[in-house]
């Protein structure tokens, strides 16, 4: 409760924290929907998705790195903030899915050039998670202190 | 002339609608930093390739001609937000110093595209051929990381500046209502 945190000392801080964050996950994200796109015949018909995979798998590791940390860092500075916000607890879940999913099915399934049924249910399933990552994110800074779900449905 | 059109745009019945309801602002700014992330990774794997520090076992050429098409589909969706969101609340935006940055490093990064075009993106068969990655090819994707990612980081400023209430025309939808809308 009372122990100082460093970052709430500077104005700048936070603004540049995100910075980090947003430039991480373009990494991390933007990396791995490159794999998507070619699960989904969508661009880059020359290489095989194991072939990109492999090419961008070290850029998807120190983006994630680098997004969870910044991510922490920004988490640190209002943690009652974030903890008492529902599109922030719906945010780590689909975080946590979409990291679980992204290392062990989309993995498989992009190493073994996977028929094309199964690739596109893996490529649809990844960019969906990650999707409401991105919007959990977003909408966490729209929503107020203490807004539950239930609150949330409420409104028309 | 500029600060009148941004005012006769924002109260159009169609930006005026986009701007009072509470969850459209929002999911159009998730939905252009999402593309922003999905297509940026192309952006980011273009540019190291160029610089020779990803996918080096693939050609330029591969690697430039086979994103050329996705990346202008991704600049369009991530611009079409951008328009959506600027028309919404265009005369907080037109005071707003990160916004006004962010439309110079963008009109930079149109300038490098047009300057790069003959020598870089459309040479990429040349550059194959060089022994070495030509150091104008090198100077090229720099600076459009560099442009980019300054790009983002004036996108990101343009929400820490206070809006000044006593020049503004519009009313943006105050975040407080709605929780006092869920106590009714």
């Amino acid at each position: 409760m009372f122990i100082h945190n460093p970052l709430n000392d500077s104005e700048l801080s936070f603004p540049i924290l995100e910075c980090i964050h947003i430039i991480g996950f373009t990494f991390s994200l933007g990396t791995i929907a490159v794999v998507d796109f070619r699960l989904l015949d969508w661009g880059m018909p020359h290489q095989k998705p194991s072939q990109l995979y492999q090419d961008t798998a070290a850029f998807t590791l120190v983006g994630i790195i680098v997004m969870i940390f910044s991510g922490l860092l920004l988490f640190s500075s209002d943690p009652d903030m974030y903890y008492l916000n529902v599109a922030f607890d719906l945010k780590m879940v689909f975080l946590l899915l979409a990291i679980l999913f992204n290392y062990t099915i989309h993995r498989s399934a992009v190493l073994e050039d996977a028929g094309s049924r199964r690739a596109k249910a893996v490529g649809w399933i990844s960019l969906g998670l990650w999707s409401a990552v991105i919007f959990g994110g977003i909408f966490l800074a729209f929503i107020n202190e203490g807004l539950s779900l239930k609150n949330l449905l409420m409104i028309r | 002339m500029i600060l009148s059109f941004a005012q006769w745009m924002q109260a159009t019945a169609f930006f005026s609608a986009l701007r009072q309801s509470w969850f459209v602002y929002p999911a159009i700014m998730a939905t252009h930093l999402l593309a922003i992330a999905l297509f940026g990774g192309m952006v980011l794997l273009t540019n190291l390739r160029l610089l020779g520090l990803a996918m080096t076992d693939r050609s330029v050429s591969d690697v430039v001609g086979q994103w050329r098409v996705p990346k202008r589909i991704g600049l369009i969706i991530v611009a079409t937000c951008g328009i959506l969101m600027l028309g919404s609340k265009a005369e907080e935006y037109y005071y707003n110093i990160f916004f006004r940055t962010k439309i110079t490093l963008l009109a930079l990064m149109f300038l490098h595209g047009w300057y790069f075009r003959r020598s870089v993106y459309y040479n990429t068969e040349e550059i194959d051929k060089a022994p070495e990655i030509p150091i104008r090819v090198k100077v090229a994707a720099s600076l459009s990381l560099v442009l980019w990612a300054s790009i983002a980081c004036a996108g990101r400023g343009i929400g820490y500046i206070d809006p000044p209430l006593n020049k503004l025309h519009a009313q943006t939808f105050p975040a407080a209502t709605v929780l006092e809308r869920t106590k009714r």
